[in-house]
Order: C-alpha cells, then sequence, then structure tokens
C-alpha cells in the first residue's frame, strides 16, 4: 500500500520528511527513553518483529497472498508513538537495505503507514474494547489498514492536483485501485491476524496482553 | 583518486539521496530519458539483474495504474495524452534502477561507522531480523509438514497469530539480553 518514488514530487515529498523527522524523534525519546542502552535493544527487537510480521504472507481466494503491516497490533499492544517509531525504521530498513519502497517517499508513507494507520486502530480499539476485546481488535486493525490506505490514495490524488502533468492518475483512480483491495481483502486479513495473535497472547498470559 | 571508506560509501549515498529527488521532480520524457541512458551506462556492471528487478518490482504497479487512469479518461471522453504516464512509469522505473544499483556498490554499515547510535540500531535490527525470521520460516516449514494440502487462509492466518505470539515474546528477550550485554560493556 506504500508510495514508490517517482509518485510523489519533492513539493510534497520534502515537507513530508519535514513533519516526519521531528515526529519520530520526539515518539522514540518518548517510548524509548534517551539512554542507548535502554532504548536501542528493544527499538531494535520491536522493529525486527515489524520486518518480519510484514514477511508473512496469507494465502487469499484467487489464487494471490496478501502481506500483514502487523503496525495495528503493536499500537495495540504498545501505543501508536511505538508502532510510529518501528514502522519507519522498517520502512527505512526496507528502503536502505533492499531498495524496496522509496527514500524520497520515506516521510510520506511513514507519516500515512507509521502514524495515521496505527493512530486510527488504537483510537478504534480503545473506543470499542468495552464491548468487545477481539470485536475491538478487528475493527481496529479494519479501520487502521483503510485510514492508512486512504491516506496514500489522498496524496497521491493532491500530487495530482498539485501537476497533472508530473501525476497523471486522477484520484478516482487510484483510490479505487488501493481501496478496492484493502477493504475487502487486506483490512479483513489485517483485523483476523490481530484477533489471532492477541488470543494467543492471552491465553499463554505473555505481556499482559488487552 | 578513490576515497578512503567510510567517506566513499557516504559520498555515494549521499549522491544517490540528491538523485532521486532530483529526478522525482522531472516530468520531461527527454530529460528522463538521458537520465536513464547516463545511468545504464554508469551502472552498466549489473544492469541487467537489476533491471529484472525493476520490471517485477516497479513496473507492474506503475503501468498497471497508468493504463487504468488512461483508460478511464477515454471512457470519460477526456482523452489524456501518453506522455505523461510514459515519464510516470520512466521515473519510478529510474530511481528503483538507481536505488538498487547504488546499494549494491555501498557498504552501509561502513557508512555509518561515524554515526554509533545508527550503527548499532543497524546493527541490532538486522541482527534480530535474522533471529526472528529463522523462527517464522521454520514455523511456515512445520505448518506445511503436519497438513496433508495446501495450507489454506484460515491455517495460515491461526498459525500466523501463534508464530507472532512467540516472536513477541523471542525478541523481548532478545532485547533485555542485549540491554544485559550493553551494560556490562559499560553502555549507558
Amino acid at each position: 500500500m506504500h508510495v514508490p518514488d517517482g509518485f510523489l514530487s519533492p513539493r510534497i515529498t520534502l515537507p513530508a520528511w519535514g513533519a516526519a523527522a521531528p515526529l519520530l524523534w520526539w515518539a522514540a525519546r518518548r517510548n524509548f527513553g534517551a539512554r542507548a542502552a535502554e532504548s536501542l535493544p528493544v527499538v531494535g527487537s520491536l522493529t525486527a518483529l515489524a520486518f518480519v510480521v510484514q514477511g508473512l504472507m496469507i494465502p487469499v481466494p484467487g489464487g494471490t497472498s496478501a502481506h500483514l503491516t502487523g503496525v495495528a497490533l503493536l499500537a495495540v499492544l504498545y501505543n501508536p508513538g511505538v508502532a510510529f517509531v518501528c514502522e519507519s525504521l522498517v520502512l527505512a530498513l526496507q528502503a536502505l537495505v533492499l531498495g524496496a519502497g522509496g527514500l524520497t517517499v520515506l516521510g510520506v508513507n511513514a507519516l500515512a503507514m507509521g502514524l495515521l494507520g496505527p493512530g486510527a486502530a488504537w483510537l478504534v480499539y480503545r473506543g470499542l474494547r468495552r464491548l468487545s476485546g477481539p470485536a475491538a481488535a478487528f475493527a481496529g486493525a479494519y479501520a487502521g489498514t483503510q485510514v492508512a490506505t486512504l491516506a496514500v490514495a489522498a496524496v497521491l490524488g493532491l500530487q495530482h492536483r498539485l501537476d497533472p502533468a508530473f501525476m497523471p492518475v486522477p484520484f478516482p483512480v487510484v483510490a479505487a485501485a488501493m481501496m478496492a483491495p484493502s477493504l475487502t481483502v487486506l483490512g479483513i486479513v489485517e483485523g483476523l491476524y490481530t484477533v489471532a495473535t492477541l488470543a494467543v497472547l492471552r491465553r499463554a498470559r505473555l505481556l499482559g496482553a488487552p | 583518486m578513490a576515497l578512503p571508506e567510510p567517506r566513499r560509501s557516504q559520498a555515494i549515498l549521499a549522491a544517490w539521496a540528491a538523485s532521486a529527488f532530483a529526478l522525482s521532480a522531472v516530468a520531461d520524457l527527454r530529460v528522463l530519458g538521458a537520465a536513464a541512458l547516463a545511468a545504464a551506462v554508469l551502472f552498466r556492471r549489473g544492469a541487467l539483474r537489476e533491471a529484472r528487478r525493476v520490471a517485477l518490482g516497479v513496473l507492474p504497479g506503475a503501468l498497471g495504474l497508468s493504463v487504468a487512469s488512461w483508460a478511464w479518461l477515454r471512457w470519460l471522453g477526456r482523452p489524456a495524452p501518453p506522455e505523461p504516464f510514459a515519464a510516470l512509469v520512466l521515473r519510478a522505473a529510474l530511481i528503483a534502477f538507481v536505488s538498487l544499483s547504488v546499494l549494491r556498490r555501498v557498504e552501509l554499515v561502513r557508512a555509518l561507522a561515524p554515526f554509533p547510535t545508527a550503527s548499532r540500531l543497524l546493527a541490532l535490527s538486522l541482527a534480530q531480523i535474522h533471529a526472528l525470521r529463522l523462527l517464522a520460516t521454520e514455523s511456515a516449514m512445520g505448518l506445511r509438514s503436519r497438513l496433508p494440502r495446501r495450507p489454506g487462509t484460515r491455517d495460515v492466518l491461526r498459525s500466523s497469530g501463534a508464530v507472532t505470539a512467540t516472536l513477541i515474546a523471542l525478541s523481548a528477550r532478545n532485547a533485555r539480553d542485549v540491554a544485559d550485554a550493553m551494560r556490562a560493556r559499560g553502555f549507558e
């Protein structure tokens, strides 16, 4: 669901970098502390966890497969700040080590997939968890996936509005291409995965899972 | 005269970042074509391999979106010229090609050597990824071996939940162990 390099011009990517970098610094300091021996191992482990979870492929009807993001789970288990730091580092690792995703669009992707998506997932989960834990987890993960996808589609639409000669793909096409799989497959898979993981954590009494 | 490491890798990374942002601002098809030619000459060693990765990883999405948009605009009665779509596809493919070619020539760990926090974080993350990925791969193989058929959506989802719970427990334990080891070596 992330934007690859070349789809957004510096008119959007540079301000996104400018917004994401201080937010990332603040979230890392607030959630992991300033001392290296305390913060680095936890950040490294959770980033690795998010990275590996994103490699888990779920076969979906139709012969294709969907990959998880796992950021809603991090937001529910810890908080959206932790999910933002870890997802941003996962995106940076993918760009710098694997050459996947993109360097110029890192700020946009981090804000959409690392901050807005997990933030929405956390808010929905917190709002619904008194009614039913599993339903709240499913709804949170589903909503988080949709919000992240919609944010990415909106940014691509904004680029089309700013300069149609640079980004000729109009918003309705981007929105349809991204939201259709997100609404019908990716959100459901992410929701079921979040519920399944929380159920195992609760049963095994690991980490005081909600 | 060639620069010594880590200056060489840092210079290449800085040039890559600057060129990626510069290319991401170009909409002119002729400029993009000239840049693609220059990149093909500059990174000719291993160019076919990187071009194949770009063709598999970037082109399907960019081409699909472009064709769908072109068809949609035509259906609306507002046919668009093909040049912006060609520029979009070429720009995305070119930046991906340059990125892959540069990253194959750079020693990332060496480039980060003057920045201890960043290099420690990179080393820790990569080591943990290796450890956790081994567990995830073995779990997937275990699931396949236990079932008489190909695992379906429900099987994999249920297994992913259990695997993730184990990964979370393992990553928490690894983080504690690494923190203890760092403190024992005098890190604050």
